[in-house]
């Protein structure tokens, strides 16, 4: 298996976070990460931040516009 | 009014309805307002039941809802077309964009993280604005709705490569935001002034 060295590593980070690597691709990281701290601490931060991101973005819809959305689609329907 | 009229508004309100919340909240990424939002919540579900024929039963519903509302988007708010939606942040160097990752050292980062995550939700909000739409985009799909990158290439109507390169680049845009931020207000200032 090809040596990973901690610039791949690092750059590979968003691809290995959204699982979008290969099996072998998945395992080379993994067992860097487990010896290289700085590694770690890289995908460590990143984790976080898409915690953040996701946390900040949970924004509902109003009810009404379901019904608004509905009244809509009935105005589409009966002009069908 | 017949029958197959009432089946497709039917099976429209029973499928695509309840993925108002996350057309709600792709529609707040693009307009970066709640009013604009619905508008465009609403345009969008309009156009899809128009054209609910088409949907290919099976395929990702969502997807396919979200495509719309990029179209609907840039039609509604008459957006520059799609060739040139390419922004000049696309053509910049990773190093003009800032902050080489791999030389900030352990303790900074671990500083940053925990800044990281003291930071308001309205303040992660803000710096989402901040950065340009196609980005925005990009990691909104990618983080929040968690979307593979060959579909946020199909919704955002761009090469794979380019959906690579904008959530990489809108990410480090983002946190250069924040860290500027975070240093302003005082977050993580501790760890900052260490020796």
């Amino acid at each position: 298996m090809k040596q990973l060295d901690c610039e791949d590593v690092k750059r590979n980070v968003h691809e290995f976070l959204h699982s979008e690597l290969h099996e072998s691709e998945l395992s080379a990281i993994t067992s860097h990460i487990a010896n290289c701290d700085s590694c770690e601490e890289h995908y460590d931060i990143e984790i976080v931040f898409n915690q953040v991101i996701q946390r900040s973005c949970d924004e509902a819809p109003a009810e009404e516009l379901a019904e608004r959305v509905m009244k809509r689609l009935r105005e589409i329907q009966d002009h069908d | 009014m017949d029958l197959d009229k009432q089946d497709k508004l039917k099976s429209f309100e029973q499928q695509a309805l309840p993925l108002m919340p996350q057309l709600y909240g792709a529609a707040l990424r693009w307009t970066r307002n709640p009013s604009d939002a619905e508008d465009l919540v609403q345009e969008t579900f309009a156009k899809a039941f128009m054209a609910w024929e088409k949907f290919q039963q099976g395929t990702n519903l969502k997807a396919w809802l979200f495509r719309i509302m990029t179209n609907t988007h840039i039609n509604l708010y008459n957006k520059r077309s799609k060739d040139q939606a390419k922004t000049a942040l696309d053509d910049l160097e990773d190093w003009q964009i800032g902050q080489g990752e791999s030389v900030t050292s352990t303790a900074v980062r671990s500083a940053e993280s925990v800044a990281l995550d003291n930071l308001p939700a309205s303040v992660i909000r803000e710096a989402m604005n901040e950065i340009p739409d196609e980005f925005r985009m990009v990691v909104y799909y990618a983080i929040v709705e968690g979307l593979p990158y060959a579909e946020i290439a199909e919704v955002m109507d761009t090469p794979v490569g380019t959906v690579m390169s904008r959530l990489h680049r809108g990410k480090k845009l983002l946190r250069n935001l924040l860290h500027d931020y975070a240093i302003q207000e005082g977050y993580g200032q501790r760890e900052e002034t260490e020796p």
